[in-house]
């Protein structure tokens, strides 16, 4: 099953399948295809969505994880 | 490597946020600029000096940046730095608990041909997380010198300024081929006195 991160349930991990935001903005931060995510905290008010790669913690904005779809593991 | 009429290198130091490129500034410096546990300290540039056997080098500490496609003022200024010292050598650090972030802006570096040198900091901190980071695996890899530092203990610094001489351009489609497992004859290093570990000695 496919999700997008913003709609990632807190806890939930998922492998990325597709990035339909700016490719390079998430990959210098370490998001790329294929790279295992899992979302820790999402702000209310549309503030951001926080995912833990490769043991960093990464926020971004919540139209971006919009753009960002994962497999849910 | 850029030698100027009065016989200084320029050194640019150049990293992601809070690898602890202020810190290795001061220790291979001396000098006094702001360190914290936070990114986004260093906004604009510091520069040095260190002599080391003889010879002068004018270090930059270069505010922190995720690439070189400049998303916010101090990644501006990181970028600017590189395009105004087009001969400098440029010292990249990268931490060693986060390698694979470090090692996408330490590929831009060297796709621009400069002569480089990867210092792999914070190997106290992974050490301290069960991290083991092949510092020589990744020096073969990458084609040029790679030292394992500990900038908040001094550890690797002496050796770090001892090598920073060895600095040379990548070559981006050598290391691809040796991802590959395909090897290839390296250039020795510049003034390379035989350190075994970049394969260009051989």
């Amino acid at each position: 099953m496919q999700k997008k991160v913003s709609d990632l349930e807190y806890g939930e991990s998922g492998i990325v399948r597709e990035i339909l935001a700016s490719q390079h903005d998430l990959s210098c931060l370490g998001i790329r295809r294929n790279k295992h995510l899992k979302m820790i905290t999402r702000q209310p008010i549309k503030g951001p969505v926080v995912v833990i790669v490769d043991e960093m913690e990464v926020a971004m904005g919540i139209e971006i994880a919009a753009q960002v779809v994962v497999e849910i593991a | 490597m850029k030698e100027q009429s009065n016989n200084t290198t320029t050194i640019l130091m150049v990293g992601n946020p809070n690898v602890g490129k202020s810190a290795l500034f001061n220790r291979l410096t001396g000098a006094n600029a702001v360190v914290s546990n936070y990114p986004g300290t260093t906004v604009d540039y510091t520069a040095g000096t260190l002599i080391e056997d003889h010879r002068t080098y004018e270090i930059i500490d270069v505010p922190g940046t995720y690439s070189l496609k400049p998303r916010d003022a101090a990644e501006m200024v990181a970028v600017r730095m590189l395009d105004e010292h087009r001969d400098a050598t440029v010292l990249v650090v990268l931490d060693a608990t986060k390698i694979e972030r470090g090692l996408y802006l330490a590929l831009e570096v060297f796709e621009r041909g400069i002569p480089c040198i990867v210092a792999l900091n914070m190997t106290d901190a992974a050490h301290d997380k069960q991290i083991a980071v092949d510092a020589a695996g990744l020096q073969r890899i990458l084609g040029v010198p790679v030292i394992a530092t500990t900038a908040i203990s001094g550890e690797g610094v002496k050796h770090l300024a001892d090598m920073i001489r060895k600095a040379q351009a990548a070559d981006i489609s050598a290391i691809r081929s040796r991802l590959n497992g395909q090897e290839q004859n390296r250039r020795s290093m510049a003034g390379c006195g035989g350190c075994s570990g970049c394969g260009g000695c051989r």
